[in-house]
């Protein structure tokens, strides 16, 4: 299993879309602390824009922005497992690894590590721009607690979410297909379902996934009703088991022709 | 077609064959890997279906080491989809297809005891050659210097930090087969290796191939054209439409064709006449004009003292190579191709 591990990280090191990815995700936390800082305490009309910095809260939320660029480390995991298939390195693949469930296991395995090390990335992005942009402003303090704990679940989070991608990218083979389905779940479909089915939400993925991360967004999801941490990882884990499981069974099965 | 800036790799070839320079084993550098002994593929009653299409039915045979066997048949004849049942990347509808007396998958090292090259496609185009080789030698287990020792071994080394995007087919064929090597197997699986190379690249193959053969090695190479692969095998498996056609050593196919004697005379009616006394009921002439005629079912010695014995004046006696290409056309021919490739 070691020397397959090695092979699927010499995969997504050598080619860019890991780069762009976690450019991606640099760029994307960076957005929204400045939105956070700059933006919404003037549009949120306070007369003293630096009041809403003096919530102690409001400040776990600028570092919580680390949990905002989620959806690409799903796409990570989807454009890993789906290039596969879309490339054709799967024949070369499976000729060294003939028995397929191994190479979901040890993409899924080594996407959960290169998703807690973005969630890392992300959350020092989050942390240094906001002593960044805080400074010179009178702000609460940055409670460390709260920190640690923002830290906590994006790793958690972003490992679980990029081994979903991976096994969402091994049940939907085709990876326009996979990416635009995920895509459209998550903006649209997710969002829409918890509207209209109110006790859904916290059980589907984005709803697991915003458990985890909940620490990220000190002042909740608006009143949606969301599990506990380790509840919603759980629920996470399973999502992603299942989607395997579902592809070991059907597409992982297929012919490669 | 080569890219614009990509370097002339045909300068590179060699013609004699590298392996005599370069011995591709390495027995030497890595002590580790299973002893490359050829082991016997052996296709059993195998069959494929892909929806309504019967793409090989009841195929059995099987490829011995130490030899090249040419795996033969027209385009959608069947040959890569049984290679693929063959390495476990097809699940066959009936039959078995078993290296050493097993299925690929339950190999204990597969890529240690197979290596094949299916298609020059499988390359993520962003990656480099070299890369590609030692994402495959992570997974194998083998010391980095591999892919460079295959890379040379196939004339790549120039273009290894390329992007394999870029590459031409010739390119792509010979990353292909330096994928296959990466593990040292003692059996080679290449599907239409030929194509694309230029003829030094043909050249080259061929004695590489003999090379790997020689040192005890299953070499499996298909082809759609006989004449590619004519001087390389020493067997040859024949389908068409998914079913065989032919199989065993190329020399005795070579034989089962009818054997032909042009002859020139002025004296036809006499020649015809000595010929009623020496031939049999396999015996048939062919009056081409006048003077000349097409004797099927004797060989040029048999004519030649038949027509000396009754004193025939002759022109021309020759007794043409037998032409395998017309006869492998001849035995494969069978109307529309049916079946997937």
């Amino acid at each position: 299993m070691m020397h397959l591990l090695r092979a699927e990280l010499r995969k997504v090191t050598t080619t860019k879309v890991l780069f762009f990815l976690v450019l991606a995700v640099i760029a994307f936390t960076a957005l929204n602390v400045f939105l956070l800082v700059y933006l919404t305490p003037s549009a949120m009309g306070q007369v003293d824009s630096g009041q809403l910095l003096m919530n102690s809260e409001y400040i776990g939320n600028i570092i919580g922005a680390a949990g905002s660029s989620s959806i690409f480390v799903l796409i990570l995991g989807i454009v890993g497992m789906t290039g596969e298939y879309r490339h054709m390195t799967i024949t070369s693949t499976l000729l060294v690894t003939p028995r397929r469930s191994r190479i979901l296991l040890a993409k899924g395995g080594l996407y959960i590590a290169l998703g807690a090390v973005i969630g890392a990335i992300a959350f020092a992005t989050a942390y240094v721009l906001a002593l960044a942009t805080l400074a010179g402003k009178q702000h609460a303090p940055i409670d460390g607690t709260i920190a640690a704990q923002i830290f906590g679940g994006v790793v958690l989070g972003f490992a679980i979410y990029a081994f979903v991608g991976v096994a969402v990218g091994a049940l939907i083979r085709n990876q326009v297909a996979a990416v635009v389905g995920a895509l459209i779940w998550v903006l649209v479909l997710e969002a829409l379902l918890t509207v209209f089915v109110d006790w859904i939400g916290k059980w589907l993925p984005g709803g697991a996934l915003d458990a985890v991360l909940q620490a990220t967004n000190v002042s909740g999801r608006g009143g949606t009703e969301i599990l506990s941490v380790w509840a919603g990882a759980a629920v996470l884990i399973g999502y992603a088991v299942l989607f395997g499981a579902l592809a070991s069974a059907t597409t992982m099965r297929r012919d490669i022709t | 077609m080569r890219t614009p800036g990509a370097k002339d790799t045909s300068l590179l070839y060699v013609a004699t064959p590298l392996w005599i320079k370069s011995d591709p084993v390495h027995r030497d550098s890595y002590p580790l890997v299973m002893s490359p002994i050829g082991q016997t593929l052996a296709v059993d009653h195998l069959s494929k279906r892909f929806g309504k299409v019967d793409a090989v039915r009841d195929l059995t045979f099987t490829v011995a080491p130490g030899r090249v066997t040419g795996f033969l048949g027209p385009n959608g004849s069947g040959k890569t989809t049984t290679l693929r049942c063959i390495l476990g990347l097809v699940a066959p509808s009936a039959g078995t297809a078993h290296v050493a007396g097993v299925a690929y998958r339950d190999l204990e090292r597969p890529g240690h005891v197979v290596g094949a090259a299916l298609e020059a496609s499988g390359f993520h185009p962003g990656r480099t050659a070299r890369n590609h080789l030692l994402v495959i030698g992570d997974a194998l287990g083998m010391p980095r210097g591999r892919a460079d020792d295959v890379l040379e071994l196939v004339g790549l080394s120039d273009a290894a930090r390329r992007k394999a995007g870029g590459f031409s087919l010739g390119m792509r064929q010979r990353l292909s087969l330096a994928a296959a090597l990466m593990g040292d197997p003692g059996v080679l699986i290449l599907d239409e290796p030929a194509n694309g190379l230029d003829p030094e690249g043909i050249a080259w193959l061929r004695g590489f191939l003999r090379g790997l053969a020689l040192e005890g090695r299953t070499v499996l190479v298909s082809s759609h054209v006989l004449s590619e692969v004519q001087q390389t095998v020493d067997d040859v498996v024949i389908i068409s439409r998914g079913q065989l056609v032919e199989s065993g050593p190329l020399a005795s196919l070579a034989g089962t064709g009818a054997m032909r004697v042009r002859v020139r005379t002025p004296n036809r009616e006499a020649l015809v006449t000595a010929l009623a006394g020496v031939g049999d009921a396999n015996t048939s002439l062919e009056l081409i004009s006048s003077d000349e005629l097409i004797v099927t079912g004797l060989d040029s010695a048999t004519v030649g003292h038949a027509a000396h014995g009754a004193g025939v004046e002759l022109h021309e006696l020759t007794q043409p190579v037998n032409d395998l290409e017309s006869l492998f056309l001849e035995l494969t021919a069978t109307g529309n191709p049916g079946g997937a490739a």
